[in-house]
């Protein structure tokens, strides 16, 4: 579909225009809704703006709550043409991500004020990926060297960094890192989980 | 960006590095901002959360077998999951069992490490039957400790028997050095 086609609405699929297309069709439409828009910006925004703040807050409950309200503040920002720059988008909602998640300026009367007037715009919550199965995943581990497995279980265990892991096992920073990912990546390949893009 | 398409994904590895918080502050920003616009970078991102997730319960369900370090059998603890430790002496050797509320077992086995550049470890029964060996284990010298955590499920099973643990340091091609020896008594269930 072409811009010109996404911008007035032409067309019905969007799943495939980029997210500017999307903000410049919604600041567009104001004081009307475009309600296709809206629907396919949230659906697309939801599960990317809770794993980023999953990774602030390692807890998957919290992460959904505060991602709802970094969408839902996405929407009326843009409904109220308050992007500059459509194309630019990702950093717009990385700036809302830090000040909702990482300040946690959070007031629950804000939320419920949005959550009433776009709350039926957000699609029901998108599943998180599902657990691996936990008997292959033993299996996988088993196959993963000493010093992988070590690395995959202190790295996960509470989210540490390659320097903190890297002292508790007498290795260096730089090779927790290469050791992470090759173990992550092995881990990944022996559940069957698709190659990243 | 589109839901699918986006210019250039940063990798796996770039991803990982930005979910473990390793990297400068502008190569977080960067891929921050590249998550927030790119469905599939961040649906990698959530099945490796969810793998974390999935080895966090293995590790405190004390079902993963693995060389480990005091903090993390600390942060074990603090997490409210119940771990039944021994500490054996260089060349010592312990009364040891597993209660049926235990939910991870750890071994501390102290030991000169100093000038070890590599270190295995095996274990037997006293007679030498049953040999498992792990290799190149990581270890921290300076803190003088190999850590490790068994299956516990496995330990449960076992009658009473001697099983004997062996650090071997191999600071030459081809050439074993015995840095310690240690011997666990195991009786069968721990008094609950």
């Amino acid at each position: 579909m072409t811009e010109r086609a996404a911008l007035t609405g032409d067309a019905t699929d969007l799943a495939t225009e980029p997210d500017g297309v999307l903000a410049r069709r919604i600041a567009a439409a104001t004081p009307g809704i475009d309600r296709e828009a809206e629907a396919e910006l949230c659906r697309r925004l939801a599960p990317r703006v809770r794993v980023f703040v999953l990774r602030e807050v390692r807890n998957r409950a919290a992460a959904a709550d505060l991602a709802q309200e970094v969408v839902l503040m996405t929407l009326e920002r843009v409904r109220a043409g308050k992007l500059r720059d459509p194309d630019a988008l990702a950093g717009f909602v990385l700036a809302l991500c830090r000040q909702v998640a990482l300040g946690r300026q959070r007031s629950f009367a804000r939320r419920e004020r949005l959550l009433e007037r776009y709350g039926h715009i957000l699609a029901p919550a998108e599943a998180p990926a599902p657990a691996p199965d936990r008997t292959r995943l033993l299996g996988c581990l088993e196959r993963l060297s000493e010093r992988e497995r070590a690395v995959v279980l202190l790295s996960f265990f509470d989210d540490r960094d390659a320097e903190e892991v890297g002292a508790e096992l007498g290795v260096s920073p730089a090779n927790v890192r290469v050791i992470r990912y090759r173990s992550i990546a092995r881990l990944r390949e022996c559940l069957g989980v698709e190659a990243p893009p | 960006m589109s839901a699918g398409a986006t210019a250039t994904h940063p990798g796996l590895a770039r991803l990982l590095a930005w979910w473990f918080a390793d990297g400068g502050e502008a190569e977080q920003a960067g891929i921050g901002e590249h998550v927030l616009g790119c469905t599939a970078c961040s649906a990698v991102l959530d099945a490796v959360a969810a793998l974390g997730e999935q080895v966090r319960g293995l590790s405190s369900a004390g079902a993963v077998q693995a060389v480990v370090s005091g903090g993390f059998v600390r942060r074990l603890a603090a997490d409210g999951v119940r771990v039944r430790e021994y500490r054996v002496a260089h060349n010592g050797s312990v009364e040891c069992s597993v209660g049926a509320a235990d939910q991870v077992l750890v071994a501390r086995l102290e030991a000169p490490l100093a000038g070890v550049q590599r270190l295995d470890l095996v274990a037997d029964d006293v007679q030498g039957r049953g040999a498992e060996r792990w290799d190149d284990i990581p270890f921290d010298a300076a803190r003088g400790e190999v850590v490790f955590t068994p299956r516990i499920d496995d330990v449960r099973r076992l009658p009473a028997q001697t099983s004997r643990v062996r650090l071997l340091a191999r600071d030459a091609p081809g050439v074993e050095r015995l840095v310690g020896e240690y011997v666990f008594r195991h009786s069968p269930l721990a008094g609950e």
